[in-house]
């Protein structure tokens, strides 16, 4: 599996903008994450990273999620 | 005309905020029947002087509900809620600088074939953001009324009356309903039959049959098979759908999702101007420290510190001036009234209880206006996304964390906000634990105990002695609260690792309008309980404390005598391993109802037991300070203290908690199970405490 399709939203430097490809989470939350604007081929921004989370910037909103669901977010960096 | 407007939007629009402008003071909270879901309904007089009821529903994402708040709100919409009348007019607050996200949910409204007015909010904030949004165009695309508010001034809400008086009336010329968004047509297809059979087998009308078919085939195959209330053959139809879509190679999870944002991103194309200002943002800019791992968690563990000095040392004077008002009332009373029964039940039965009380009332405002702005500052969302972490590493996640802060000033809302966590596991540990966190009922124990019992000394110059022992018993409970939580997420409770999920509103300036209106609801709540179950629990107490009267004797051997001086010893054996005698086991059993009354019960008790001294203006702290044992030494010491305390920081003694826990779990089994794990907490763990501060010397 090469490199660019593993990368995850918990895998991307500070202030990088990515392109959504996939979510590997559970159905329900893939769901929620969808409804918050998570979907794919949409561009998400790494604001910054905390303490075993991160937040990022998508549709112009400000979301926090856990480290854990960020890396199951599948990104690709934008072309 | 609208008969019933509901409110509606995303947490942190500014709906609230709206709603509060919209109907002033003419409103009231109350909880809907069978559900602890607050419900916050006023009165909006419409420009030809009707009034119509309006409702605020609570905030949700999506009519595709995650959460029992977000399923009440969808309920209400469609018209499936029993116990309130569907609207017939949809108010949806909007957050113009979060306009592709928010209009998601107004989509799924205005699909529900209900009448829309769109308040268009902080559009001041969008446009400072480098938005400039063409409302006209907006409004056309939707195909309702679009109205800019900024609601914390004031703005836009004449229009916004207007709007919702022409709203009403516009219904009965409304076209013949149709979607605005299309899916493709494979799934088009499947939609639409589903739904007409879900139309002809429940009832519900076409747009709500739609809605619900949307999220029937967006949903795991087998949690259809688990959804009861669908007949064998509308299942069995789900199922062949999901086969059909998912052998066509449709995302039956997200295609519904997807064209539904497709279609709000070409709205927006259409009406919104981007020009960025180029420069991070002062909530980009605010975020970089207080989220940083390390500077975010001394930031807050620093702001936590200085609310409690703050609430203790702010409050003093005021609560000064309420004591000295009271004793100064019953003092007028004492020469207004002749000697007899009738003067000493309204002073000492009364006054005397109900001031022990009231008394506290500027810490608990102080404590809900710091909570206040928290929450409307916007770092509310940012303390939950610190406390993930460690919130995680006892089995729950950041969205827990909101519930414990909001029961620091009461555990009936904190179980209450607890409707916003998904899991319901997550959520039952939440409300277990919620109660050990140190609400503001406990505030007057905390504070007669450390005026009675801990020296006013200055620490390292910088805080003081009495405010650190209150900082210890909240930390105590807090403390207590996760490792309890972790252990009922380690057994009783066991799931899957929690998804923590959270959006982070902007940061602005609070409305001090709207916290001083939330601070004035919570004050009159506790005034209200002050003048009825505490003054009514007063003067039993005096009642139980002054009869049956026996001749001569001093006041302390006449006390002993009374119902409650019996009830006392009783019970003396039980808790005397914890060094409480039965004077405060006394208070201990009266406080069972609601915490407070531990202090009334104390001031009743006192106040009965020192009139052959005068009584006077002895502060209740004095007079326990002041207490000997026959011998002459100290009944009470600092020990005593800290261990009242540490009682009531773990012990469950709060009726309403328990009748709020019985309706949130539907039953006795989780309400008994946490009276029961908390008095065997308290009573361990004061022992502990007890037997630990003897071996050091400190009381005894």
């Amino acid at each position: 599996m090469s490199a660019r399709s593993t990368l995850t939203l918990g895998d991307i430097p500070i202030g990088a903008s990515v392109r959504i490809r996939r979510l590997n989470s559970r159905p329900d939350v893939s769901t929620r994450l969808r409804e918050l604007g998570f979907c794919e081929n949409e561009v998400v921004r790494c604001v910054t990273h905390g303490y075993g989370n991160i937040i990022c910037e998508i549709r112009n909103s400000r979301v926090g999620l856990d480290t854990g669901l960020a890396r199951g977010i599948v990104v690709s960096y934008l072309e | 005309m609208p008969t019933m407007i509901a409110v509606a939007g995303n947490p942190n629009c500014g709906k609230t905020t709206l709603f509060n402008s919209l109907t002033g003071l003419r409103q009231k909270v109350g909880n809907y029947p069978g559900v602890t879901v607050e419900r916050k309904e006023g009165r909006l007089r419409l420009e030809d002087g009707s009034d119509v009821p309006i409702l605020d529903l609570p905030g949700t994402y999506s009519l595709n509900p995650g959460s029992p708040d977000e399923q009440l709100a969808t309920d209400i919409i469609l018209g499936n809620a029993a116990h309130t009348p569907r609207p017939n007019l949809v108010l949806c607050v909007v957050d113009a600088s979060h306009l592709e996200r928010n209009l998601y949910l107004v989509s799924q409204i205005i699909d529900a074939d209900i009448p829309v007015v769109v308040a268009l909010n902080m559009v001041d904030l969008a446009e400072r953001s480098g938005m400039s949004i063409d409302i006209p165009s907006l409004s056309r695309s939707l195909g309702v009324p679009v109205i800019p508010t900024v609601a914390s001034k004031g703005i836009g809400i004449s229009e916004l009356r207007h709007a919702l008086y022409a709203g009403g009336i516009s219904r009965d010329r409304r076209q013949v309903w149709r979607r605005l968004w299309e899916l493709p047509e494979p799934v088009e297809r499947e939609t639409e039959e589903l739904a007409r059979i879900l139309h002809h087998a429940n009832g519900p009308s076409h747009p709500a049959a739609l809605l619900e078919a949307m999220n029937l085939l967006a949903a795991d195959t087998a949690k259809v098979d688990m959804m009861e209330r669908y007949v064998p053959d509308v299942l069995a139809h789900v199922r062949g759908a999901h086969e059909k879509l998912d052998f066509l190679g449709f995302s039956r999870h997200s295609v519904f999702v997807e064209s539904r944002y497709a279609w709000i991103r070409s709205i927006c194309a259409g009406s919104v101007r981007w020009m960025p200002t180029g420069a991070p943002s002062w909530s980009d800019r605010i975020d970089s420290v207080v989220t940083h791992r390390f500077w975010g968690v001394i930031l807050f563990v620093a702001l936590m510190g200085f609310l409690f000095q703050a609430m203790f040392s702010w409050a003093a004077l005021p609560m000064e001036w309420i004591g000295n008002s009271f004793a100064g009332l019953g003092q007028a009373v004492g020469q207004a009234m002749p000697p007899g029964e009738l003067r000493d039940l309204i002073i000492k039965g009364g006054i005397g209880g109900v001031a022990a009380v009231v008394t506290f009332l500027p810490q608990i405002m102080f404590l809900f206006l710091f909570l206040g702005l928290l929450e409307d500052t916007g770092y509310m969302a940012r303390a939950a996304l610190i406390m993930d972490k460690l919130m995680s590493r006892v089995g729950l996640h950041g969205k827990s964390f909101i519930p414990l802060l909001s029961s620091f000033a009461c555990a009936v809302p904190g179980i209450m906000a607890t409707r916003t966590i998904d899991n319901p596991r997550d959520r039952l540990a939440t409300m277990l634990v919620a109660p050990l966190i140190s609400c503001s009922a406990r505030l007057p124990v905390y504070a007669l105990m450390i005026a009675a019992f801990i020296p006013p000394v200055m620490i390292g110059g910088f805080a003081s002695l009495p405010a650190i022992t209150m900082l210890s018993m909240y930390l105590l409970g807090l403390i207590m609260a996760l490792g309890t939580a972790w252990a009922l997420k380690k057994t009783l409770l066991k799931s899957g690792p929690p998804a923590f999920i959270i959006e982070l509103p902007p940061y602005k300036i609070p409305s001090l309008r709207s916290i001083l209106l939330l601070m004035w609801e919570r004050a009159w709540a506790f005034l209200k309980r002050a003048g009825t179950v505490i003054l009514g629990a007063s003067i039993v107490l005096w009642f139980l404390a002054t009869y049956p009267k026996t001749e001569g004797g001093t006041a302390a051997d006449r006390l002993n005598h009374s119902y409650v001086g019996q009830a006392g010893r009783l019970l003396e054996p039980v808790i005397r391993p914890l060094g409480f005698d039965w004077k405060i086991g006394v208070g201990l059993v009266a406080s069972l109802i609601q915490r407070e009354v531990f202090v009334s019960t104390m001031g009743t008790i006192y106040g009965i037991q020192d009139e052959s001294a005068g009584g006077g203006n002895t502060s209740l702290a004095a007079k326990l300070r002041g207490e000997r044992t026959a011998d002459g030494r100290p009944t009470y010491t600092a020990l005593t203290g800290i261990c009242i305390m540490v009682y009531y920081v773990l012990a469950m003694q709060c009726f309403s908690t328990v009748a709020v826990m019985r309706r949130e779990t539907n039953g006795w089994k989780w309400p008994l199970f946490q009276i029961g794990y908390m008095t065997a907490l308290a009573y361990t763990v004061t022992f502990m405490v007890y037997r630990a501060g003897l071996a050091l010397g400190i009381g005894g």
